[in-house]
């Protein structure tokens, strides 16, 4: 069974979320103590390596760009995969000039990177980054892990996270929140709004005590997003709401959220959330 | 170096160097040589390169003038050190050497003193700005409407956002713009609506769990989740900025979490 990573995104190439990706880095950066300087490197790399598949991978069309982090004892690595074209060796224009300067920027940034080919077209950069003592998050991950599904007529308006452990997720989720709320036109109150809700899918969703990962599709449109929040099993979405609920000020995520459905899909289901900003 | 060296070197450095040419590697060989001139037309062509390195270097709040001056360091520095009878494209040499001046600065002076500093800073102006900009349109300000007013980034504003959330020392008693008589403490704001608050009934492992919230974030919080009240609204009646309102609205979700927990049974 392959390792699964703790954090993968799924987006489109859009140059807007390459912010979305050195956010997701510094909160995880935030959670295993990688200091300023060294969260400098690992943002900067990324951020070319992500350049390269927005700027050159799908010849100026829309596609995936996925994101995965794992963190280990000594390392974190860091890898960027597209179905693309690939990339090119030769350098003649002035732009390909650029995409050979993000190459060089990765090597001297990255202690060991590798570029291989995805079967079936596309490349794959992965970034190996010494990491701090403290690296190690106690909680062990479940196999069986599934990437978050995005449709690919989806994926202009929709960003897919999964994160493990807990620990991670409550870095790392909220500021993939705050990014997106923004991106929805969200006023900063809604954008608390919508930080307070990742907060508490994060510490009631089952994942939290059970090691799976916490899956979020979120769906962005002007003043409105809507969290898919799953798969999870049967019954899980009332109970997640039902646990939200907090002494005195009854269940935070049903009184900040604007809609709340369950879509059953066999034994397991999704939970939608949908926030809007009435300003 | 002989004419025969020269071709060689030139013939084999790949293709990196096509857009360089022989009017190039003539440079490198003149300032090998001393040629001062040589030399000052070698930065000139390179500059853009380490221009684009220190652009593209994630810099937190270092302000880019410093970091280009650093980047141009290091530029002078390759240039110092690249011995251009090996054959390789300069580029790929003076890339990890500008960046390397770049990290040594960030670790030896920049960051510890500067970024912290920088990013403080920003964070109260933000803070400040979407208090004016609340005030000035009745309603919370976007991060567009922010970035836009302070002419920073969209990134830089949501970087703001996350700071304000960890800065315990952009706290309650920093003085606010536009502050008045009329709210002058915390406390005071608080009282007089706390006295009600306690009179609304809740069974008992409610309140215990309750009671050991600090009265202004119960206060905070039953404007929140129980008045509906936005958080602009409740910053505007409790005298303090929404950030703060934000700020102790999660940490204070985040200890009556720590709470029920410890009221479950353990299992």
């Amino acid at each position: 069974m392959a390792e699964p990573p703790n954090v993968c995104l799924t987006l489109s190439n859009q140059p807007e979320n390459v912010m979305l990706v050195r956010e997701t880095l510094s909160g995880m950066a935030d959670t295993v103590g990688v200091d300023g300087a060294d969260l400098n490197d690992i943002r900067t790399a990324v951020t070319e390596a992500c350049n390269n598949v927005v700027l050159h991978a799908y010849e100026g069309e829309e596609g995936p760009l996925h994101l995965e982090v794992y963190l280990r004892d000594e390392t974190i690595e860091v890898v960027v995969r597209d179905h693309g074209t690939g990339i090119k060796p030769r350098i003649r224009t002035e732009e390909e000039e650029a995409l050979g300067i993000g190459l060089s920027i990765i090597q001297a940034l990255a202690p060991r990177v590798e570029f291989k080919d995805v079967s079936g077209g596309g490349t794959e950069v992965r970034m190996e980054f010494a990491a701090p003592a403290s690296t190690m998050l106690d909680e062990l991950l479940q196999d069986g892990f599934e990437p978050p599904q995005v449709a690919s007529g989806e994926l202009a308006t929709t960003t897919g996270v999964a994160v493990a452990p807990s620990s991670l997720a409550r870095r790392v989720l909220p500021r993939v929140m705050c990014v997106l709320a923004a991106r929805a036109h969200f006023s900063t109150d809604r954008i608390s709004d919508a930080e307070l809700v990742a907060d508490a899918l994060v510490a009631q969703a089952p994942a939290s005590s059970t090691g799976e990962h916490l899956t979020v599709t979120v769906h962005v449109e002007p003043r409105n997003l809507e969290l898919r929040v799953g798969p999870l099993s049967s019954g899980s979405s009332q109970r997640l709401i039902a646990s939200s609920s907090l002494g005195g000020v009854g269940p935070v995520i049903e009184r900040l959220t604007d809609d709340r459905q369950v879509a059953v899909d066999g034994s397991s289901e999704t939970l939608a959330l949908r926030l809007l900003d009435r300003r | 170096m002989t004419v025969t060296d020269m071709a060689l070197a030139t013939a084999t450095r790949g293709p990196a160097v096509v857009s360089g040419g022989t009017e190039e590697f003539q440079l490198f060989v003149r300032h090998e040589q001393g040629d001062l001139a040589a030399r000052e037309a070698l930065v000139r062509r390179f500059m853009p390169l380490a221009r684009s390195l220190a652009r593209r270097y994630d810099r937190s709040s270092e302000p880019f003038e410093d970091l280009l001056q650093v980047a141009a360091l290091g530029l002078l520095k390759a240039l110092d050190r690249f011995d251009s009878g090996l054959g390789h494209p300069f580029a790929s040499f003076a890339v990890p050497t500008i960046l390397g001046e770049m990290r040594r600065h960030f670790r030896d002076a920049g960051w510890s003193v500067h970024v912290p500093r920088g990013s403080q800073e920003r964070a109260l102006k933000v803070r400040d700005a979407q208090e004016r900009l609340a005030n000035r349109c009745g309603r919370a300000p976007t991060v567009n409407e922010l970035a836009e007013y302070l002419e920073l980034s969209t990134e830089e504003i949501i970087d703001a956002l996350q700071a304000i959330q960890a800065y315990e020392s952009l706290s309650l008693d920093a003085p606010r713009p536009g502050a008045t008589d009329e709210v002058t403490s915390y406390g005071d704001a608080m009282g007089a609506e706390d006295e009600r608050y306690e009179l609304v009934e809740l069974d008992a492992t409610v309140s215990a769990v309750l009671g050991r919230i600090p009265q202004r974030e119960r206060q905070i919080l039953r404007m929140r989740f129980v008045e509906d009240l936005t958080q602009t609204e409740i910053a505007t009646r409790v005298g303090i900025s929404q950030m703060q309102v934000s700020r102790l609205l999660r940490r204070s979700l985040d200890q009556l979490r720590a709470l029920t927990n410890d009221d479950k049974p353990k299992r």
